[in-house]
Order: C-alpha cells, then structure tokens, then sequence
C-alpha cells in the first residue's frame, strides 16, 4: 500500500473558458521528490496551488495526511483554515525567493516561527540554524538586496523548512538563477526535504530540475499525460 | 518616437486604472489645499487698517508652516507618479528605446496625469470657497468671493503643479536610464547621520537663549521678525533631527520586537528612515506650532483679557482660529499624503503579498505592520516635536497649564483628532490589500 502524504482525487479548474485542470488524480507519495512538468498553460503551477490549499478546485479532493494525527480534507476548509494550514504544516519556495526586503535574511527565516507564536529568541536561533545548514552562516545580518540569487533563494529554502513542514511546495525554485547556481540551489532543496525524510513537489519546466526528482509527472492540457519514476 | 508607438504606450493597461487614478488623485488634493490655502491667505491683503500689517504677517508665517507638509503632498505624488512607471520604462530602456524617447514618454505621461488632477483640483478649489469663506475673523465670515483666487493666479499655481509633475518624472528618469537592471533593487537601506542630531541640540540651546531674550530685544526688533526666526529655526532643527531619531527608534524596536507586526513595522521604517520622516514630518510642524503658539495664545488671552481693546481681543481669538486652521490644514496635508503613499506601497507590493498569502500569512498581519510602520514614527515625531516646543517655550507653558487650561486643551484636542485622521487614512487604504490576500 501506498504511504501517501497527500491524495488528489479528479480535481478540475477553468478560469473563464480555459481549462486549467481537466479530472486530474495525484498520489504524493511521504518522502518523495515529486517533479510537476509541462509547457506554458499546461495547468502545473494551477495544480501545485490547489493541492497546497492556495486555490479552491471547482471540483475534486485534496486530503492531506500528517505523519501524526487525523487526515485534513484540504478542500473543505475555508479560507482562514487553509491560510492556516499552509502556515503551520507546508513549506513553499517561489520562483525569485520573494523575501521581504526590509528584513534581514535571518529575520525573513524567523518570521515564519514568530507568526507561529514561537519567543523571538528561539525563533532567531532555529532560523540561524538552518541557515547555517544551508550554507549561510555569517550572512544572518544581511538584507535581501545585498545577496545574490542563489544565496536569496537558499534563505527561501530556510523559510520553507524552518517550521518543520513535512511538505515543500517549489514553483520555479530555479527559474531565474544559471545553471551552476541552479544545480546548487537543487541540492540544498533536495538535501533539506527528501534528504531528511521530508516531501517535495516541485513545479518545473527545467528537465534537469526534474531529473534530480524521484519522480515526473508531466502535464498538457490540465491533465497528467506521462509518469516517469527516477 | 512614433505618434502609434506613442499612443499605445500611453495607453493604461487593462486592471492598471490605479497607476494613473492615484497620481492624478494626489494631484488634484495638492492643487486644491494649494488654492484653498493661498485663496484664504490673500483675503488678509484686503484689509488696509492699523492691524493689517499684523493680520499680514500672520498669514504669511501661516503659509510658511504649511509649505513643509504642501511640500510633502506634492513630492509624494511626484514621486507616486514616476515610480509607478519605473518598471515599465526599465522594459522599454532594455527594448532598445533611446534615453530621449524613455524621457519623451516620461514627461509626456506624468503631465498629463498631472493636469487631469490639476483640473479636478481647480474645481475642488471652487467648491471649497463658499466653505472657506464662512471662517470668520475680525467678527465676520471671509466670504467666498474674497477666498476665491483670480484666474491668472488659478492658472499658475496649476501650471506649478505641471511643472512640479514633469521635473520629478525627469529626475526619476535618471535611474531608469542609468541603470534599467538596477530600478527595482534595495541593496541598501537608506541612513540617516549621527550628526543630525548633535546640530539639532546645538540648534535647539541657540533658540532656547533667543527666546529668553525675546523681552529685552523687542524693543528693538520686529517680535514678529523674530518669532519668525525663531520658528523657522526650529523647524529647520526638527526636519534635521527627525529622520536620525526615528532610525534611532526604529532600530531600538527592531532589535526587541517581539511579535511578527512590530518587527516588520520597525524595519519598514528602518528601511528608509527619511522617507518615513517625509510622511509624517508635517505632523512636526503641526505639533510643534500647536505648543508654541497655542501656550502663546492662551497665556495673552488670559493674562491681559480685561486691559486689551476690542480689536486687541479680536485679534487674540483670530490667532486662535488662524492657530485651528492651520493646524487642521497641516493634518489634511500629512492624512492625504500618508493616504496616497500608503497605497501607492500596497499596489507596488502586491507580488510580495500574494507569496506571504500563499505562505499563509494572515492579511492581518500585513495590515497592522504597516499601519504600525506608519503611527509609530507619527506619535514618536508628534511627542517629540511637542517636546522641543515645551522646551523653547517653558516657562509660558507651564503659567498657561494654570490660568489657561481649556484653551490648550483644545489645542489638545485638535493634535489628537489630527493624529486620528492619520490612521482612519491608513485604515482607508486597506482595501487594497484584500485582492493580493484572497485566492480564486
């Protein structure tokens, strides 16, 4: 039997007359590194947003299933529950880190644990050392704007895990950087999720991001298409 | 350039109405305050009596207070307006478009939003006079037709606001051609020097002797004159030490903040200290000139009411008005502009808060950090500004807690409904969070 962290069950989405999702069925598999492949309009990153609870489906199920305690029926919560859910159980790197510049990169790491309840103190030493983890250590003080992609997406990475999230949403982790950096950043995401036990799915249209998965699913018109495991 | 090219870049975008809507919105407030406030003072140059003169300078130091906070509108909708295209403009550098055809564009755009506003702003400045004109000094109501500005100077304070427009878009221009890559990064958080505030108490002693030495000077000098100085250097001291204490503030709360809200509020204003200090430095001038003059009001109204003439006691309570009018002008002008730069910030951040929304971040939280970001600097500048008032007046202030204290109370009153003008502005730019913080 399958040990799956997240189940998706014919899920479908259209804004307007474009279809985004068309009777889609996804097993996220606990421990996995699960690669979302597909051209421009392929419906991927619509499919990564409604299985971490960011966009409602117009029809279909999410159930996510935490290492301990009961399954959550992502799908039927509202609006604050699912804002909630994100917060406390999943973790997301976007596309170009997204950081508030404002605050430094230890800060933008702690925040998460603050917004959680955690003292400030506790929080800026988890997130210091995570950050050390990631290969940070000394750059805690600096702001958003004076590092360079790579390092403001190693933070992001920090930001998603510093929670203890047992799943990880990518979109694009790797879309703006080269593909030295781009091979780095790969490997600090892959050794901080499935490398510690933890679940990843990532949003790529980079074959190279894809093949460092243990799986592909590639997508075409709202619907998976092809399954590749690694 | 091409007139089709031309066109079709001056065309808003579809769901972009906002990035010409504000500006042009900011616009047409500062050309209204500016007609308004200019139609009320010119009603003073009417009169032509023995007290004219005093009702004259007055009026004159009352316009010189609202300058700093008019000052302020205008530069954020300057500013509102050029940053707005920044991006835009950076795509079109990177195209290939030559610097003068990104500056034609520039100046072009930003003028025509700005005589849209303008044009609002001259209607509102219509609509205002019969208002305006219903303030009474000297025992009557001012009248419309007195506030009410002739055409020639309608049409060049509009034409101010045009220029205001187009030299900003040409000055912001500079970085987008400069350096199209480098518009949208904050490697650096702007400072504000230790040194600003060693001036500032050096500044501040020198008007603390002047004033003790105003009664034996006066004799001598224009007290008029001199006041003037004397609030013209303390102004000047609170513009300079205003940015470096709100960074010495903000630091000090960024470093023991302990909740998510009061840590990015810190580091917003710690971010940039000096723009901070451009929003709410109007409060400065107002809590300042509300301590000052109303102390001095109030300790002439009650110390001498049974020796003065009639007109002297009119001209006590006229002080007073004038005191009220430019203090709730110096508010409208802070609450419009913190307005205005408030959600300017929102729109420009929109991206940002869709990915703390995804992340799960309660709009809430956003909301309240930055309204802190905004009410924190505004009650600090407003106390301390208070403060230094206290200082340069204290001997005046405490006699007038004693024998005049309704008369400071209302003062009083008028700061606090000011300060809370300033955060129903902020409350009245949360809309436009909403649609980064709801999901499909």
């Amino acid at each position: 039997m399958i040990d799956s962290v997240l189940s998706a069950r014919t899920l479908t989405k259209s804004y307007g007359a474009t279809r985004a999702l068309a009777g889609v069925d996804v097993e996220v598999r606990r421990g996995e590194s699960l690669a979302i492949m597909g051209a421009s309009g392929s419906g991927k990153t619509t499919l990564l947003h409604v299985l971490a609870g960011i966009v409602s489906p117009d029809a279909g199920t999410v159930s996510f299933h935490p290492a301990a305690g009961a399954p959550v029926d992502v799908t039927g919560l509202g609006e604050a529950a699912r804002s909630r859910l994100r917060r406390e159980r999943f973790g997301f790197v976007f596309q170009q880190g997204l950081l508030i510049p404002e605050l430094t990169a230890i800060e933008n790491v702690a925040l998460s644990l603050m917004l959680n309840g955690m003292k400030r103190a506790a929080a800026l030493t988890h997130a210091a050392g995570w950050l050390q983890s990631l290969g940070l250590a000394g750059m805690e003080e600096r702001r958003i704007g004076e590092l360079s992609g790579g390092q403001a997406q190693r933070v992001a990475i920090a930001r998603a895990q510093v929670t203890g999230a047992e799943l990880i949403f990518a979109d694009e982790p790797t879309g703006a950087l080269d593909s030295h950096t781009s091979s780095e950043v790969m490997d600090a995401l892959l050794w901080s999720t499935a490398g510690q036990g933890r679940t990843l799915v990532v949003v790529t249209h980079d074959p190279q991001v894809a093949a460092r998965c243990s799986r592909t699913l590639s997508m075409r018109d709202g619907s998976i298409v092809s399954e590749v495991q690694a | 350039m091409n007139p089709g090219v031309l066109r079709m870049l001056l065309r808003p975008a579809p769901g972009s109405a906002a990035t010409v809507v504000i500006p042009a919105t900011a616009f047409a407030i500062v050309t209204a305050l500016v007609l308004t406030v200019v139609g009320g003072a010119q009603s003073f140059w009417a009169w032509d009596d023995e007290y004219a003169m005093i009702y004259r300078v007055l009026a004159a130091v009352a316009l010189v207070l609202l300058v700093i906070p008019l000052a302020s509108l205008g530069g954020a909708a300057a500013r509102l307006s050029a940053r707005r295209r920044d991006e835009r403009l950076s795509t079109l550098r990177l195209l290939g478009a030559t610097p003068a055809s990104v500056g034609a564009l520039t100046v072009i755009e930003s003028t025509l939003i700005a005589a849209a506003g303008a044009l609002a702003g001259v209607i509102g400045h219509l609509l205002l006079s019969p208002l305006v004109g219903l303030i009474p000094f000297r025992g009557a109501a001012l009248g419309a037709t007195a506030v009410l500005l002739p055409p020639v100077m309608i049409a060049a304070i509009a034409a101010g606001a045009l220029l205001l427009a187009a030299v900003s878009a040409v000055l912001g221009l500079r970085r987008v051609v400069v350096s199209p890559l480098g518009v949208r990064m904050r490697a650096q958080a702007s400072g504000a020097h230790w040194l600003r505030a060693v001036l500032a108490v050096l500044a501040l002693a020198g008007t603390f002797v002047l004033a003790q030495l105003v009664p034996s000077l006066a004799a001598t000098v224009s007290i008029a004159a001199l006041l003037a100085t004397l609030f013209g250097g303390a102004l000047a001291l609170l513009n300079l030490v205003g940015p470096w204490a709100l960074k010495v503030a903000s630091r000090r709360q960024a470093k023991t903040a302990r909740t998510a809200v009061r840590l990015l509020a810190a580091r917003t204003v710690l971010d940039d200290p000096k723009a901070a200090w451009r929003q709410v430095g109007g409060i400065a001038m107002a809590s300042f000139m509300a301590v000052f003059a109303g102390t001095g009001v109030s300790v002439v109204n009650a110390g001498s009411a049974s020796n003065l003439s009639s007109a002297d006691t009119q001209l006590v309570i006229d002080l007073r008005t004038g005191l009220i009018i430019t203090l709730v002008a110096s508010f409208l002008m802070v609450g419009a502009s913190v307005g205005i730069t408030q959600a300017s910030d929102v729109l420009d951040q929109r991206g940002l808060h869709r990915s703390l929304h995804h992340l799960g971040m309660p709009m809430e939280t956003v909301d309240a950090a930055r309204r802190r970001a905004i009410m924190s600097p505004l009650l600090v500048t407003a106390l301390g500004s208070a403060v230094c008032a206290g200082i340069v007046v204290f001997p005046l202030l405490g006699i007038s807690l004693i024998i005049a204290p309704l008369s400071l109370l209302t003062i009083a009153a008028v700061l606090a409904s000011g300060i809370l003008l300033v955060w129903l502005s902020t409350l009245a730019t949360r809309p436009l969070l909403r649609p980064a913080f709801t999901t499909a």
